[in-house]
């Protein structure tokens, strides 16, 4: 006797199947292969072994190599800068909004979290008009004669500015939400023992949010790896490449004016994924063992 | 004082100060730090927005004569009148068309297909089910610096660069919305759907009287982050858009530096800017309390 189908499996989750396999399975596999080759995007691709990674790590006399290690440099100053102050800035903000007589706690909050609303393409076309030189607000109230993009170390401080403008507010609320998880009677108890502000931050809070902590600080750290809109936007790449980050190297070899070089723009590609791999991974295993 | 501010965060023990009360000025001094952080740090935060619009209520010039002032001398609406009557270089309500048009209609495919297939790792029963969820979930985690550049070649091999579908489609694979589902969905309790199953109902009965009513906090939260996350993307629209009829704001806007003249058409940049952060900030305003429950939702799996 023929078995009845059970079509239900393929109405509720072959739908989303095949659009992960189109869209992510297919991509990654492909990307991964094409770093081996020498592709243009337009004809196939055409294998070359490893001599495009060869040519990135290995070669002195290309500008691959230069260009790879250079984004690299640069996207690595980016996430030293950023990352520390996406955690240490809405961790403060979420201490300081549980404190019991701040008032307008809802109001200050959103104050902080609506610029994660707004594009970096219009955030950028407003702060480059804080940050110009005749027109803007450094300029004028504080008398800063230097155009802030094309001169270091300014340049990185506009972009890790515009960062942290649009970045905090999600981590803010992450906090918040776990903070106010935190028994209250742990604080009143530190604080019968004689615990100060500091001791009771420390001991009580932190590892109370611990679990958020470590998210927080892997996903902030794999995501400003990928940046791209905000030294494109607001430096585009200068003063002398100093703020050209990895991303837009990718971009410019696969996209960029020209032929493409989507097979070498790959590698890139690959590699940075696996320094985001082998970097999220140390992350999460130092934090884990730490905290434990 | 700020000194003094300071030293309160350590907060040596009370009694060690003689002629205060107990706790009284512990309290009253950290909260003046914390009031003084949050209050520059908002004052930081406010007035890009504030000088943005208000910049693009003056004339050019007076901006070029007066140099900055926070408020307009004389508020005019000529900047608005350009930027609404460039349509060739620059046609910002094109712009805010499309945006429009792509993130709602990829925000209505994110929630069907999301729903549907959260219900189908949760409530549908076939071999493997499980190992599947997190195979796929695995391979989710690779980093999408490696896919980015095949993705274009996908997209462009069926026809749809320069097109809304580049935008709407590859989106809805992702796996970090199914995972907050399905984590919903297993909330709820499973005697509801096999009661009514045993009624005779049918799977997608089910799905859409039973389970669709009870998920639907969880379904605006992927909704409204679908939507924001849409309407800003950037690397990929910068990517797929050479069109300039066709793109989405975002894209457009990084046209503009050249369009506008480096900064000596100062009132249409930020007028264009201003227009494109509208919707999202009335979206905000709207729906705040999803925004904010939302990562609640989400801390709360995984704390």
């Amino acid at each position: 006797m023929k078995k009845k189908i059970n079509w239900a499996p393929a109405f509720f989750v072959g739908p989303h199947v095949i659009l992960f396999a189109v869209f992510i399975l297919l991509p990654t596999i492909y990307g991964i292969y094409a770093s081996f080759t020498k592709w243009n995007l337009m004809s196939d691709p055409v294998w070359v072994g490893f001599d495009n990674y060869k040519a990135i790590l290995f070669d002195g006399k290309s500008t691959f190599h230069t260009q790879f290690f250079r984004g690299l440099k640069n996207t690595l100053i980016f996430v030293g800068l950023s990352v520390p102050l996406l955690i240490v800035i809405p961790l403060m903000v979420a201490v300081a909004l549980e404190h019991k007589k701040v008032k307008m706690k809802s109001l200050i909050q959103s104050i902080l979290y609506i610029p994660g609303l707004i594009s970096i393409s219009a955030a950028a076309l407003i702060w480059l008009l804080i940050f110009n030189k005749q027109l803007g607000i450094t300029g004028n109230l504080f008398g800063s004669q230097i155009a802030w993009p094309a001169n270091q170390p300014y340049a990185w401080i506009i972009i890790i500015v515009i960062t942290l403008w649009g970045g905090i507010g999600g981590n803010m609320i992450i906090y918040r939400a776990s903070l106010s998880g935190v028994a209250q009677e742990l604080y009143e108890s530190a604080e019968l023992d004689g615990a100060g502000s500091i001791k009771r931050f420390t001991s009580i809070t932190l590892p109370s949010i611990r679990f958020p902590l470590i998210y927080t600080f892997v996903m902030t750290t794999a995501g400003a790896f990928n940046v791209f809109g905000q030294p494109l936007m607001m430096t585009d790449g200068g003063p002398r490449q100093s703020t050209h980050v990895l991303m837009m190297y990718i971009r410019q070899l696969a996209f960029g004016n020209g032929e493409s070089i989507a097979g070498m723009a790959s590698a890139m590609a690959v590699l940075l994924g696996l320094v985001i791999l082998v970097i999220s991974a140390l992350q999460y295993y130092v934090m884990n063992r730490n905290a434990t | 004082m700020s000194n003094q501010a300071v030293n309160g965060l350590d907060n040596r023990p009370v009694v060690n100060r003689p002629g205060k009360v107990k706790g009284s000025s512990n309290i009253s001094i950290s909260k003046y730090v914390s009031y003084t952080f949050l209050i520059i740090l908002c004052v930081i935060w406010i007035i890009p927005v504030i000088f943005g619009i208000s910049t693009s209520f003056r004339s050019q010039t007076e901006v070029v004569s007066s140099g900055f002032r926070l408020f307009p001398e004389t508020w005019v609406f000529e900047n608005y009148v350009t930027i609404l009557n460039n349509t060739s270089t620059a046609p910002i309500l094109r712009w805010l068309g499309n945006s429009l048009f792509i993130a709602t209609s990829h925000t209505i495919l994110v929630v069907i297909v999301i729903s549907i297939t959260g219900f189908g790792y949760t409530r549908i029963n076939f071999k493997g089910r499980d190992t599947l969820f997190f195979t796929l979930l695995g391979i989710s985690f690779f980093p999408g610096v490696v896919n980015l550049i095949p993705s274009y070649k996908i997209i462009d091999s069926f026809g749809w660069v320069n097109t809304s579908w580049a935008m709407i489609i590859p989106g809805l694979a992702g796996m970090g919305n199914i995972f907050l589902v399905r984590q919903f969905m297993n909330g709820i309790p499973k005697e509801l759907d096999e009661s009514a199953k045993v009624d005779g109902a049918s799977d997608f009965r089910i799905f859409a009287q039973i389970i669709l009513p009870l998920v639907k906090p969880i379904l605006i939260v992927c909704g409204l982050f679908s939507f924001t996350g849409s309407w800003n993307d950037f690397l990929w629209p910068v990517i797929v858009y050479t069109d300039v009829d066709k793109m989405p704001v975002t894209a457009g806007l990084l046209l503009l530096q050249d369009i506008y003249g480096n900064y000596r058409m100062i009132g249409q940049l930020m007028g264009s800017a201003i227009l494109a952060i509208i919707p999202t900030l009335l979206l905000f305003i709207f729906a705040q309390k999803y925004f904010v429950q939302s990562i609640n939702l989400n801390s709360g799996i995984k704390g």
